[in-house]
């Protein structure tokens, strides 16, 4: 009998040294970011600091809430290093899967295999999946387990709630380079989709929360449905959760067809 | 003109018009022939010539433009992974990276084709001399290659696709690959393997397609070029003038590449001949010749010859961009 999911497998194993880094990264970040909380967002002197720095630059930092313990989390983690580090590599990862396998020549010889191309899709975009929900879950642990330390007082169910969130735009971005990589056979191609995504939602919210004539950006940005009511203060917004993951869902469909569809290796 | 694929239900493959096209530049035009179930089949032709884009239509990784395909009696576009099972295909670039050893590819591999009997791995890798516990990223291209043949042997597929699989083998590890081809056809396995060399090609396969630009230029048993192939011919003469040696020998059926040198009182003369040798004898008997050569058939030369009949107008003028090949082998002949 054969073993279950072989292409999952495969993806899986072979890059849990690439995993394990970033979580390594990521943990790093939690543990040198929030323990500072108290000393720099919660400190008296934070709210002088503030008011020193232009409105607008503060608007597209999301540092508005910085002085409450959800929103220095939200700004720092979820909107900022954590965002940033969690998209390269699920666009790393997104991009290589088809694109990138296809460029170094082994999908070839896959694809001559027991195997159909939407297996390889999905099996593939399983294996990412897993590696965010890992990463997301140690993200989630690491803060719930400093937010007494930390005095960053943060409701457990927001916490999971924005996880949630995190993770699906994190998905957003990993399927986006998923799905150029399997229609163009290219992964710097994934790669620039992927980062685009991810980037010009970074830009679309940090302009769009100027001012009322250049709101509408926001409606672009999948960085501003998730973030853009504060989820580690007031919890998430599920039906912007339900976008993003549905989003990625069609992606990761869409790219099966379009690799179904397509000559390979050409 | 390409044979008609004959009975498809004793062939393994059978190809027929099929036609690709890679935007607007077309690289197969129409080809079609039949492989016999239990046969070693080999494509040679120069690089570009559509070997590669062939076998992977044939495996689906691309596909036919038009034109008909069956691979096991069954539609590559249309089978899916249960047919993939029954092949094993070796592509002409291999590429294996990732930090993985061999054996663990190879595990990999199994989960996805047919099943690999215990010990088979293990005993494919030590014929071919393949040390299975090393990274794969950290092998050499020959122990790449190993590794790629081990993938496409070790569940005794019902047909082998390789591309170009002795490339990058040492000779002692090429006879070996010989002898594991040998076994899959006493095994009733069928074989389909390509060649940019005919001498790869011409110990293993009892037929051979020669593809050129995208066109088979002749489909033949092995036996069949050895019998048309070309040898060449070298003699001196004395007392005859370069112009009637010309004439003489130009009379010769099969006679190509003439070339008439004066010599002392005499001529120095070579040629190839492509035909039978009594005529020349005949010719030659009239002669007061001092030197004689005649080398044994060149296979490759008659396949490149054949190259050339697409190129120019026939065999005569095969040589019309110079590169004529002139091996002398001294000490041949007679």
């Amino acid at each position: 009998m054969k073993r279950p999911l072989p292409l999952f497998r495969r993806a899986f194993v072979d890059s849990w040294h690439s995993t394990l880094g970033w979580a390594a990264g990521l943990a790093a970040t939690i543990f040198i970011y929030l323990p500072l909380y108290p000393s720099i967002g919660g400190s008296p002197e934070m709210q002088g600091v503030m008011d020193a720095f232009p409105p607008e630059m503060i608007k597209a930092l999301n540092y508005d809430q910085i002085t409450s313990g959800p929103g220095y989390t939200q700004a720092t983690m979820f909107g900022l290093i954590g965002f940033l580090l969690m998209t390269i590599a699920s666009v790393a990862w997104g991009a290589a899967a088809v694109g990138g396998d296809e460029e170094s020549g082994q999908l070839e010889l896959t694809l001559a295999h027991g195997v159909t191309r939407t297996q390889v899709v999905l099996e593939r975009a399983l294996a990412i999946l897993l590696r965010v929900l890992l990463l997301v879950t140690l993200v989630f642990v690491l803060i719930l387990l400093l937010t007494d330390s930390a005095q960053l007082n943060i409701r457990p169910e927001n916490l999971l709630g924005t996880s949630v969130l995190f993770a699906g735009l994190t998905m957003l971005s990993g399927s986006t380079a998923l799905f150029l990589g399997a229609v163009t056979g290219r992964k710097t191609y994934g790669v620039a989709a992927g980062a685009g995504v991810g980037v010009l939602g970074y830009v679309f919210n940090a302009v769009g929360r100027q001012s009322k004539e250049v709101d509408w950006l926001l409606n672009l940005s999948p960085y501003s449905w998730a973030y853009e009511n504060n989820p580690v203060a007031n919890g998430a917004d599920w039906a912007a959760a339900g976008w993003l993951w549905g989003i990625s869902a069609a992606l990761v469909a869409l790219s099966a067809v379009a690799l179904s569809r397509r000559d390979v290796g050409t | 003109m390409p044979p008609a694929p004959g009975n498809t239900a004793s062939q393994a493959i059978t190809v027929g018009s099929m036609t690709k096209k890679f935007g607007h530049r077309e690289v197969l035009h129409g080809i079609s022939f039949g492989i016999e179930k239990g046969s070693v089949f080999g494509v040679i032709g120069p690089n570009g010539a559509g070997k590669t884009t062939v076998m992977r239509c044939l495996l689906d990784i691309i596909r036919p433009t038009s034109g008909t395909s069956t691979v096991l009696g069954e539609n590559p576009r249309a089978a899916g992974p249960s047919l993939r099972r029954r092949i094993g295909y070796l592509p002409g670039e291999l590429f294996l990276e990732g930090r993985i050893t061999g054996r663990k590819l190879l595990s990999h591999y199994a989960d996805i084709s047919g099943p690999v009997r215990p010990g088979r791995v293990d005993s494919l890798a030590e014929r071919l001399g393949l040390d299975l516990d090393r990274h794969t990223r950290k092998l050499s291209k020959g122990n790449k290659q190993k590794l790629g043949l081990v993938q496409a042997f070790m569940h005794d597929p019902e047909l082998l696709v390789l591309d170009e699989p002795t490339s990058g083998l040492d000779p002692l590890v090429q006879q070996e690959f010989l002898a594991m081809v040998r076994e899959a056809q006493a095994n009733g396995q069928t074989v389909f393997l390509s060649s940019h060399v005919l001498s790869e090609v011409q110990q293993a396969a009892d037929e051979v397609a020669i593809l050129r630009d995208g066109r088979i230029v002749t489909v033949a048993t092995v036996d069949s070029l050895r019998q048309g192939a070309v040898r060449h011919v070298r003699f001196t003469a004395s007392g005859i003038s370069t112009a009637d040696a010309g004439a003489l020998l130009a009379r010769v059926p099969g006679i190509g590449h003439l070339e008439v040198l004066p010599a002392g009182d005499g001529v120095e003369l070579s040629a190839t001949l492509g035909g039978a040798i009594q005529p020349l004898l005949r010719v030659l008997a009239g002669l007061e010749l001092t030197e004689l050569v005649l080398e044994e058939p060149d296979l490759e030369e008659s396949v490149l010859e054949l190259y050339g009949t697409i190129r120019g107008n026939g065999p005569g003028t095969a040589d019309v961009n110079g590169n004529g090949r002139r091996r002398r082998r001294r000490g041949h002949g007679a």
